[in-house]
C-alpha cells in the first residue's frame, strides 16, 4: 500500500487550526518515546513539562509572567512574518528596549511620579523600533538580507549589556557585581494581584494581541501585510509599496519586542543584569509559527510555550532533567508543525497499485 | 611587531577561520542547489557535542571528526525531509533546526562542561615545522588542510564536472531540470546532506581545534556568519576562502585584546567581542553596494519545488 | 510499415478532472501530425505521458509496433523521442553549450559536443553561438537551442509543444522549413497547437481533442479553418457584436515620450513611446514577447513611475507622477499579463482580491478599515455578470481555472467603469468561450466611451478586436494605423523589426 499527496482545491481551514494542536500532542507522545529510548524518564518528563504547570495552581502566576513577553513579541513577529519580513532579531530589539527603559529608570532614580513608567514604556518601544530600523534601512536601501542583519545585531546587543553593566551603569553599592542598581519604586511595574508576581505586563499582552488581531483582520494595514507577504508583485499592482511595508513590519515587531523588554526589566528583573537576555526573542519565533501568525493563535501558543518553560524548571527540580530539554521539546513542536503544514494544501490519499485495478 | 608574533597571528587566524570556512563551503553547495538551510548553527552544535563526547570517551580525534560529520548529516536530514519531501518553508525550518541543535547539544552535553580533552595536533611531524616560516605552511592540524582542499575540490566540482553542472542547473531552474528528467529532490537531498556533514565537521573544530572543552552554544553564532559569508562570496569558493580568513583576523584581534596589553585594549573588550557580528553586517552592506552581487545568486534559492503531478 | 507511435485507450485522471479519456491515435514515420485543441483540452498531459514526465492511468503506448512503458524522459530519449517545450526548459545563467550538455544523457566531451552542435546547426540552418549565456538570447534563439538539443539525439519522433506562440510570422516560416526538412528525412513530428492556419499549412494529419476526449482525426488540408475550429470548440463560433455606426470621440488617453529605466538584468525598457487613444477606441499593441510589453504595462499602471508628469495624461490631467492608487482614482485601471501572483493573489479569496484594486473606486475602505460586506457584494456582482465559475466570493483565486480567473479579473476592472483600461494578454491561455466573453466585454466598455489599450502577442485577437494597431519592438512603438490598413505581413515585419534582421547577421555562422 502506498500513499500519495493530492492537492486540495481549497486550502483546508480545519488543518490550519488542527495542525498546531496536533503538533503539541505529537510532541508529547513522540517526546515521551524518544526520551525514554535515550535513557530518561520520558513519561515523567512529558508529565512534568506539559501537565504539572497546568494542574499545579501555584504555577499559574509563573505561566502568566512567562507568557506575557512571549505573546507580545510573538504578536509583533507574526505581523512581520505575514509580510514575509524575517525579523529574527527580536531578542536584540528586546534587549535594546530593556536598556532604553533602564536608561530612563537610572536617569530618574530617586524621583517619584506617575510619568516615569509611561516614559520607560515609550522609551522601550522606541529603543526596540530604532534597533529594528537598522535592518529595515539596510533591506530597503541596499537589499541586505534582514535575517542576517537582525540576528548579528542581537549578538552585538548582548555585548552592549555586558559593557554597560560592567562599566558606566554599574551599581556603586553592588559589591562588584556587574549589574545596575535596583530601580526606584516609581520605575517598577506594579503587581496586579497582591501576593503574586503577576504584573501589569500580563493584561497588556492580552490587550496587545486583541488589538493586533483586530487590525490584522479588518484594516488596510493588515491587508497590506498579508498581500505583500502572499504576493509581492500583486501588492505593488494593488498600490502597496514593498519598502514601506518592510519598514512597518520591522518597526512594529521591533517596537513590540522593545515593549516586552521594558516590561521585563521593570517587572520581574527591576534592574539590568547580564542575564537579562532570556531567549524570549527566539522562543517567540516558535510562538509566532505555532500561533499560525494570527494574534489570537499567538495567545494560545504563548501559553503553551510558557508551560514548557515553567514545566522545564519543574522537571529540573523533580526529576533532574536539564532545562535544555525544554528547547528540544520546543524545537520538536516546531518540526511537527512545519511538517503538518503540507496538510493544509494537500490531502493524503491511499494509492491502489495499478495491478490491483486491473485484477 | 616581531616576526614570531606575526607568525603566531597568522597561525591563529588560520585556525579561527577554519570552522567558518568548512561550514560555509557546505552551505555554498546547498545554496547552489537552490536550498537555503539556515540551520548551519544548529548542525554545527550537534557536530561539536558529538566530536567532544567521542574524543572524551575514545581519545580518537579522527573518529570524532567522522562521527561529527555523520551527526551533522543526520541532523540535516530532518531539514531535508521537512523542506524537500514535505515542502515546508525553508526559512522557518532552518530556524527550527538551529533551535533544535542548540537544545539537543545542551541536553547531550550536560555533565560534560569543564571536562578537558586534548586538541588535535598538527598533521605533519614537528621537525617539518621547526622554523617559523615552515610553521606557517606545515604547522596545522588535518582539519585546516581539509578545509583548503575542499575549497579547490568544490570549485572543481562546480566548474568542471557534469554532476556540478547538474547541481547548478537544479538551483538555477528546478522546473526545467525536472522536465529534462533530473531528480530535483534527489540532487537537493544530496546537497543538503553534504552541507550537514560539513557543518558537523565545522562544529567538531570547536572542541578539537580551538578550545579543548565543551560549553553550551560554543559556536557563538559562527554558523550564521558562515551563512553570511556565502552571500559575501557571491557563491564562489575562492572568495569564500578570502572572506573566512578576513573573519579569522577579526576574531583573532578579539583574542589578543582580551589577553590584555597592547594598543588593542584601549577599546572595551565587549566591543571586540561584538566586532565579528558588526563586521558581518558591514560586509553584507559592502557587498550589496556592488550591484552585480545578487545577480550571481541561484535563481531558485529558498523556493520550494512543487512539481505539478 | 508499422506506425512510429500508437496510443490506445490512454486515460489520465487528476483530482476532479479527466485530463485524457480513452485517447487513441497513431503517427506514421515521417508524418507531421497535429494535436489540436483548446487550452485545457488535454494536449499537454498527453504528450507528457509520451515523453515519460507522467504515467497514464490506463491505456497502451506502442513504439515501432512494440508495447512500451516510458518511465521517465531519459527512457523516452533512449527510444528516440525528442521534445521542445512550450515553456522552455532552459537555464538562463548557463551557456548554450552547458544547456545542451544537460539535455544529453551520455557524457560527451565539450569539444566534441560543440562540433556536433555546429554540424546540426549547419545542416538545418539554425544559427547560434554555443558560448553565449542563454539570458542574453532572444526568444527565437532560445527555441533554437531546444531544437538543436532535441536533434542531437537523432530523434525518430519530435514533439513540439505550442512552438510558435512566441515567434514572429517570419520566424514561424523558418521553423516550418526546418520541420519539413526533418520530416522528409523520416522523422515524425507531433505538432501541438491551437492555431488553425499553421496546422493547415504544415501538417499531414490532425488529431483533435476536446475536454480530454478525442473528437476526430482528419486531414487538415481538406478542412476549412472554420470547420476545424468548430470541431475544436464543439459549438458554433460567436462573433463579436459591435454597435452600429460607432464614431470615436475626443482623445482620452495621451501618452507622450514615455520612457522607462532598465531595472533588471534582462529587462527591456520602453523607449520614447507616444500614442493617443480616443474615447470609444480599442488600441492594440502587437509584438513578440519580451520587447518591452511588461515595462509598458508597469509604466501605464503606475507600478513603475517615471519623472515626467505629462508622459501620461487622461482627459488632459497629468497622471505621470501618480502611483497605482492615484491613477485608479482618476479612472485608469490596468490588468497585467500574469494572472496568479500579479493581477490576483492565489491564496486570497475573490472577495479579498476585489479589495486589491477596487477598494478606493468603490468605497470599500472607511477610516482605514475594510468593509468586507462591500467587497463581498461587489465580488458577487462580478461573478454573476461575468459568469465566473466559482463557488462564491469566498473561493480562493487559486482554485479557479485560468479562464475563470481571467474572467473574474477582467470583470473586477471593467465593472469599476474605468475611463481608461490597459490590458495585457487578455485571453492568453483562456478557452474560446471565456475569450469570446472577455472580447465582448471590452467592446462594450469601449462602446460606453472608455479608451482601451490591448497589449497582445495574438495577432488574430488584435485584428478582430482593435480599431487601431501599433507594434512594439525592442521597447519602441511603431506609428499607429487603422487595423484594416495593415496586412499580416506588414505587422510581422514590424514585429521582427530591425532587431530580427540583425540577429541573423550577428550570430556566428555554423
Amino acid at each position: 500500500m502506498q500513499f500519495r499527496l493530492e492537492k486540495r482545491r481549497e486550502p483546508s481551514k480545519v488543518m490550519v487550526y488542527a495542525t498546531p494542536v496536533a503538533a503539541v500532542v505529537l510532541t508529547m507522545v513522540v517526546g515521551a518515546i524518544i526520551f525514554s529510548l535515550i535513557g530518561y524518564d520520558g513519561v515523567g518528563a512529558v508529565r512534568e513539562i506539559f501537565l504539572t504547570p497546568l494542574t499545579n495552581s501555584f504555577k499559574w502566576q509563573d505561566l502568566g509572567v512567562k507568557a506575557a513577553p512571549l505573546i507580545i513579541i510573538g504578536v509583533g513577529l507574526s505581523i512581520s512574518y505575514r509580510a514575509n519580513v524575517w525579523n529574527i532579531g527580536a531578542e536584540g530589539q528586546y534587549i535594546i528596549g530593556g536598556l532604553a527603559a533602564t536608561w530612563v529608570a537610572l536617569a530618574t532614580h530617586g524621583m517619584t511620579g506617575w510619568w516615569i513608567l509611561p516614559t520607560m514604556f515609550v522609551a522601550g518601544m522606541l529603543g526596540g523600533a530604532a534597533y529594528a530600523s537598522i535592518p529595515a534601512l539596510l533591506k530597503t536601501r541596499l537589499n541586505v538580507n534582514e535575517i542576517l542583519t537582525s540576528l548579528m545585531l542581537t549578538y552585538a546587543s548582548v555585548q552592549l549589556i555586558y559593557y554597560l553593566v560592567r562599566a558606566p551603569w554599574k551599581d556603586p553599592m553592588g559589591m562588584g557585581f556587574p549589574q545596575t542598581r535596583i530601580f526606584s519604586e516609581a520605575a517598577r511595574l506594579p503587581t496586579l494581584i497582591p501576593g503574586t508576581i503577576v504584573h501589569l505586563g500580563v493584561p497588556i499582552a492580552i490587550v496587545v494581541a486583541l488589538i493586533a488581531w483586530f487590525i490584522m483582520s479588518r484594516s488596510v494595514f493588515g491587508y497590506r501585510m498579508r498581500v505583500v507577504g502572499a504576493a509581492p508583485h500583486a501588492a505593488r499592482y494593488g498600490g502597496f509599496s514593498e519598502n514601506k511595508t518592510i519598514w512597518l513590519a520591522l518597526l512594529v515587531s521591533g517596537g513590540l519586542a522593545g515593549m516586552a523588554g521594558m516590561l521585563e526589566v521593570a517587572g520581574p528583573f527591576q534592574r539590568m543584569v547580564p542575564g537579562f537576555p532570556t531567549n524570549y526573542g527566539f522562543t517567540a519565533i516558535i510562538v509566532a509559527f505555532l500561533g499560525r501568525l494570527n494574534p489570537l493563535g499567538v495567545i494560545f501558543a504563548g501559553i503553551v510555550m510558557a508551560i514548557t518553560f515553567v514545566g522545564g524548571e519543574v522537571a529540573q527540580t523533580t526529576i533532574g532533567l536539564s532545562s535544555s530539554a525544554t528547547g528540544v521539546f520546543q524545537a520538536m513542536m516546531l518540526f511537527f508543525l512545519l511538517a503538518g503544514d503540507i496538510l493544509i494544501r494537500y490531502r493524503i490519499k491511499r494509492v491502489v497499485p495499478a495491478a490491483e485495478v486491473r485484477a | 611587531m616581531s616576526p614570531e608574533l606575526i607568525i603566531a597571528i597568522i597561525v591563529t587566524v588560520v585556525g579561527a577561520s577554519t570552522p567558518i570556512l568548512i561550514a560555509a563551503l557546505g552551505e555554498l553547495v546547498v545554496e547552489r542547489s537552490g536550498v537555503l538551510n539556515l540551520g548551519v548553527e544548529g548542525m554545527m552544535l550537534v557536530g561539536a557535542i558529538t566530536a567532544f563526547v567521542v574524543v572524551f570517551l575514545t581519545g580518537n580525534h579522527y573518529l570524532a571528526i567522522l562521527l561529527a560529520a555523520a551527526a551533522g548529516l543526520g541532523t540535516s536530514l530532518i531539514f531535508g525531509f521537512l523542506t524537500l519531501s514535505l515542502s515546508a518553508n525553508q526559512t522557518a525550518t532552518g530556524l527550527a533546526l538551529t533551535i533544535f541543535g542548540t537544545g539537543f547539544s545542551a541536553l547531550a552535553g550536560q555533565g560534560y562542561s569543564a571536562r578537558p580533552v586534548t586538541l588535535l595536533g598538527p598533521l605533519f611531524p614537528s621537525e617539518l615545522a621547526t622554523h617559523p616560516i615552515w610553521r606557517v605552511l606545515f604547522g596545522y592540524s588535518a582539519l585546516v588542510y581539509f578545509a583548503l582542499i575542499m575549497v579547490v575540490a568544490i570549485w572543481w566540482f562546480l566548474k568542471k564536472t557534469r554532476a556540478g553542472l547538474i547541481l547548478r542547473a537544479v538551483g538555477e531552474n528546478d522546473l526545467s531540470a525536472h522536465s529534462i528528467g533530473y531528480s530535483v529532490i534527489g540532487v537537493r537531498y544530496l546537497a543538503v546532506m553534504f552541507g550537514g556533514a560539513m557543518a558537523g565537521i565545522a562544529g567538531a573544530c570547536f572542541p578539537l581545534l580551538l578550545t579543548p572543552q565543551w560549553a553550551e552554544r560554543m559556536t557563538a553564532g559562527r554558523g550564521w556568519i558562515a551563512v553570511a559569508l556565502v552571500v559575501f562570496a557571491s557563491w564562489r569558493p575562492f572568495r569564500l576562502l578570502a572572506g573566512a580568513y578576513l573573519f579569522g583576523l577579526v576574531m583573532t584581534m578579539e583574542l589578543y585584546a582580551k589577553a590584555g596589553g597592547g594598543p588593542l585594549s584601549v577599546v572595551p573588550s565587549e566591543l571586540w567581542a561584538a566586532l565579528p557580528y558588526l563586521a558581518t553586517v558591514a560586509v553584507l552592506v559592502l557587498i550589496s553596494i556592488r550591484r552585480d552581487a545578487s545577480t550571481n545568486a541561484p535563481a531558485c534559492l529558498g523556493k520550494p519545488f512543487l512539481p505539478s503531478n | 510499415m508499422p506506425y512510429r507511435l500508437e496510443l490506445t485507450g490512454i486515460t489520465k485522471r487528476f483530482p476532479g478532472v479527466l485530463a485524457n479519456d480513452n485517447v487513441t491515435f497513431a503517427v506514421k514515420p515521417g508524418e507531421i501530425h497535429a494535436l489540436l485543441g483548446e487550452n485545457g483540452a488535454g494536449k499537454s498531459t498527453l504528450v507528457k505521458m509520451i515523453y515519460g514526465i507522467m504515467q497514464p492511468d490506463a491505456g497502451e503506448i506502442r513504439w515501432d509496433g512494440q508495447p512500451v512503458v516510458v518511465p521517465n524522459p531519459k527512457a523516452a530519449r533512449k527510444l528516440g523521442i525528442g521534445m521542445v517545450f512550450q515553456h522552455f526548459s532552459l537555464f538562463d545563467a548557463l551557456t548554450v553549450l552547458e544547456n545542451i550538455a544537460l539535455g544529453m544523457d551520455a557524457k560527451i566531451p565539450s569539444r566534441e559536443l560543440e562540433a556536433r552542435i555546429r554540424e546540426i546547426m549547419g545542416r538545418y540552418g539554425l544559427l547560434l553561438d554555443p558560448h553565449r549565456t542563454v539570458a542574453t538570447l532572444s526568444v527565437g534563439e532560445r527555441q533554437r537551442i531546444e531544437i538543436v538539443r532535441a536533434l542531437l539525439l537523432d530523434p525518430k519522433l519530435l514533439i513540439m509543444d505550442e512552438p510558435t506562440s512566441v515567434l514572429t510570422p517570419q520566424e514561424v516560416e523558418q521553423l516550418f522549413d526546418v520541420l519539413r526538412k526533418l520530416a522528409a528525412q523520416g522523422c515524425s513530428i507531433l505538432y501541438i497547437s491551437h492555431k488553425l492556419h499553421e496546422i493547415k499549412a504544415l501538417c499531414d494529419t490532425a488529431t483533435i481533442l476536446r475536454g480530454g476526449k478525442l473528437v476526430d482525426t482528419c486531414d487538415p488540408r481538406q478542412e476549412t479553418s472554420r470547420s476545424l475550429a468548430e470541431k475544436m470548440i464543439g459549438a458554433g463560433l460567436k462573433d463579436i457584436v459591435r454597435g452600429e455606426g460607432r464614431t470615436l470621440g475626443l482623445p482620452k488617453l495621451v501618452v507622450s515620450r514615455l520612457s522607462t529605466v532598465k531595472t533588471g538584468h534582462f529587462d527591456v525598457p520602453v523607449d520614447n513611446v507616444s500614442f493617443t487613444v480616443r474615447a470609444g477606441e480599442i488600441f492594440g499593441i502587437a509584438g513578440v514577447a519580451g520587447n518591452g510589453q511588461n515595462a509598458l504595462l508597469d509604466a501605464m499602471s503606475g507600478e513603475v513611475r517615471g519623472g515626467d508628469k505629462d508622459a501620461i495624461t487622461l482627459d488632459g490631467f497629468p497622471l505621470g507622477l501618480l502611483d497605482t492608487t492615484g491613477r485608479r482614482k482618476r479612472g485608469l485601471c490596468a490588468v497585467p499579463e500574469e494572472r496568479n501572483g500579479h493581477a490576483a493573489v492565489g491564496d486570497f479569496t475573490l472577495s479579498d482580491n476585489s479589495v486589491l484594486t477596487a477598494r478606493d473606486r468603490l468605497g470599500m475602505v472607511m477610516m482605514g478599515l475594510i468593509s468586507s460586506g462591500a467587497a463581498r457584494t461587489y465580488t458577487g456582482k462580478v461573478i454573476a455578470d461575468f459568469a465566473v465559475k466559482a463557488l462564491g466570493p469566498g473561493s480562493t483565486a487559486g482554485s479557479l481555472s485560468g479562464g475563470n480567473l481571467q474572467k473574474y479579473i477582467m470583470g473586477r476592472e471593467i465593472l469599476q467603469k474605468p475611463s481608461v483600461l490597459v490590458v495585457s494578454q487578455p485571453t492568453w491561455g483562456v478557452d474560446a468561450g471565456a475569450a469570446a466573453a472577455i472580447h465582448q466585454a471590452l467592446v462594450d466598455l469601449a462602446a460606453a466611451g472608455s479608451a482601451i489599450v490591448v497589449i497582445s502577442q495574438d495577432l488574430d485577437e488584435l485584428r478582430a478586436l482593435c480599431d487601431t494597431l501599433a507594434v512594439i519592438n525592442m521597447g519602441r512603438l511603431s506609428p499607429a494605423r487603422p487595423t484594416e490598413e495593415m496586412s499580416v505581413e506588414e505587422i510581422g515585419l514590424l514585429m521582427g523589426g530591425v532587431h530580427g534582421a540583425t540577429e541573423v547577421h550577428d550570430a556566428v555562422p555554423a
